[in-house]
Parts: C-alpha cells; sequence; structure tokens
C-alpha cells in the first residue's frame, strides 16, 4: 500500500497532473488520454477505477497509465488489490496512505486520499489523530536520522 | 554509529525516572529507548514533547495500533531505519 501510493504520486506530482478535488490550476506536462476515446479493455478497467473510488471521472494518473493499457491493467490490480479490506480494512489503509503522502509532501496524494478518508468515514477527531502522529513521527524520524541512530531492536532478532 | 553519545537511563534527572519507567511499560520492553534517552537529555524540550507524544498515541478515534502502523508509514517514508 505505502509503496504504490509513493509511486503514483511521484508520477502525478511529476507530471504535473491536476489534483482530483480541488482546482489546483496545475498544467500537466503531458498529454493525458481521453477517456471517451479509451478502446473496450481500457473502458472496463476504467469502469472499475471509478467505481472503486466512487468518482465521476478517472483519476489523472491511471489516464496517463492508459497509453500502456497491459502495464495499467496490471499495476491497476496491483493497487486494487492492496486497498481492499483484508487484514486491515479499507478506511486505515486509506489513512495510511494519507500518512505516507503528506509525509512525501505530495499534493496528488493529500488531496486524494484526504478525500477517500473522509469518504469512507474518518471523522475530525481522526484526522487530528492521524495527523498529530504523522507530525510526531515526522520529528523524531528527522532526529533519529540526523543523530544517526542504530534500532533499539534487530529486525532479526524479533521472529514472527 | 550515533553521533551523539546517549545517555543511559539513570543519568537522567531525577524527576524523569517516572516517565522513564512508564516508558518500557508503554511498550512493553525491559529497557527504555533510545529516542527517549535522547530526548530527555534536553528536558526542556523532552519533557513537553513526551506528554505530547504519550496524548497523541493513547487510543481516541483511532486505535493505538493505527497509530503505530501510521508511525511505521512515516518512517518507512523517511527512510528511518530506526
Amino acid at each position: 500500500m505505502a509503496g504504490t501510493t509513493h509511486a503514483l504520486n511521484a508520477v502525478a506530482d511529476g507530471l504535473r497532473l491536476p489534483l482530483e478535488f480541488r482546482d489546483s490550476g496545475r498544467d500537466p506536462l503531458v498529454a493525458l488520454p481521453r477517456t471517451e476515446e479509451a478502446p473496450p479493455q481500457v473502458k472496463a478497467l476504467f469502469d472499475d477505477i471509478q467505481t472503486f473510488y466512487a468518482m465521476d471521472h478517472v483519476p489523472a494518473v491511471f489516464r496517463w497509465m492508459a497509453r500502456d493499457p497491459i502495464f495499467l491493467q496490471g499495476y491497476w490490480g496491483a493497487v486494487r488489490a492492496a486497498f481492499t479490506d483484508a487484514g486491515l480494512d479499507r478506511l486505515t489503509k486509506e489513512v495510511l496512505a494519507l500518512a505516507a503522502s503528506m509525509t512525501a509532501k505530495s499534493d496528488y496524494g493529500v488531496d486524494l486520499h484526504l478525500r477517500e478518508a473522509r469518504r469512507l468515514g474518518l471523522s475530525d477527531q481522526g484526522l487530528t489523530e492521524a495527523v498529530e502522529v504523522v507530525q510526531l513521527f515526522n520529528t523524531v524520524t528527522k532526529i533519529a536520522g540526523a543523530l544517526q541512530l542504530q534500532p533499539d531492536f534487530n529486525p532479526r532478532l524479533l521472529g514472527g | 554509529m550515533e553521533i551523539v553519545r546517549i545517555p543511559e537511563a539513570p543519568e537522567l534527572a531525577p524527576e524523569d525516572q517516572p516517565f522513564l519507567e512508564a516508558t518500557k511499560g508503554w511498550f512493553k520492553i525491559d529497557f527504555v529507548p533510545k529516542m527517549s534517552r535522547v530526548l530527555l537529555s534536553h528536558p526542556e524540550f523532552g519533557r513537553p514533547y513526551g506528554r505530547a507524544s504519550r496524548r497523541a498515541m493513547t487510543d481516541g478515534a483511532l486505535s493505538r495500533a493505527q497509530k503505530e502502523m501510521i508511525a511505521a508509514t512515516v518512517s518507512a517514508i523517511n527512510v528511518c531505519e530506526y
């Protein structure tokens, strides 16, 4: 989940794709395929993506990927699997994606995942708490990095 | 290796010893993590930071487990092995 979020954010912000839920004034650096001109196999993927996110349009980052339908099919399948209810519920995953996006300073990711987390039921209090944790751990990870702190736990000895 | 010496827990201020003990209980471990010791080596910073941290990580609208996962995600994005 963190991996695909980080990657999609890198593509979307790197190509200056417009934000999905706010008027960002961004001009994409590349041409995006038009949804209505998509071939049938891409149209089916677009429908699935729109339904998954309950959106009235296909997010720009997936429209970009539709330039290579086989790639889109594979990567969307992975994203879909990563964000489907499993050991973690989808809301928790969206909150984690929001944390990953804020930490990476991704405008596109914060816009998308804040809306998704809200849509799936994140309350104002839940958002406050999530951002507090993001803030705290952006503090301590920076301190740990600057001081080159070695881990307290050796992951090879933890088991599990 | 660390670029500063990390104090041992007993070297820190006597008034901080209860918090350091509570930290072991909080994490269910038998030692005080380096980060807690580093932060409390500057008590004017570490004490309020520790209070904010403990408050923020307690079960609320989000569970402590969810909050620990957020912490792990931030650590991953920041490539923080600690």
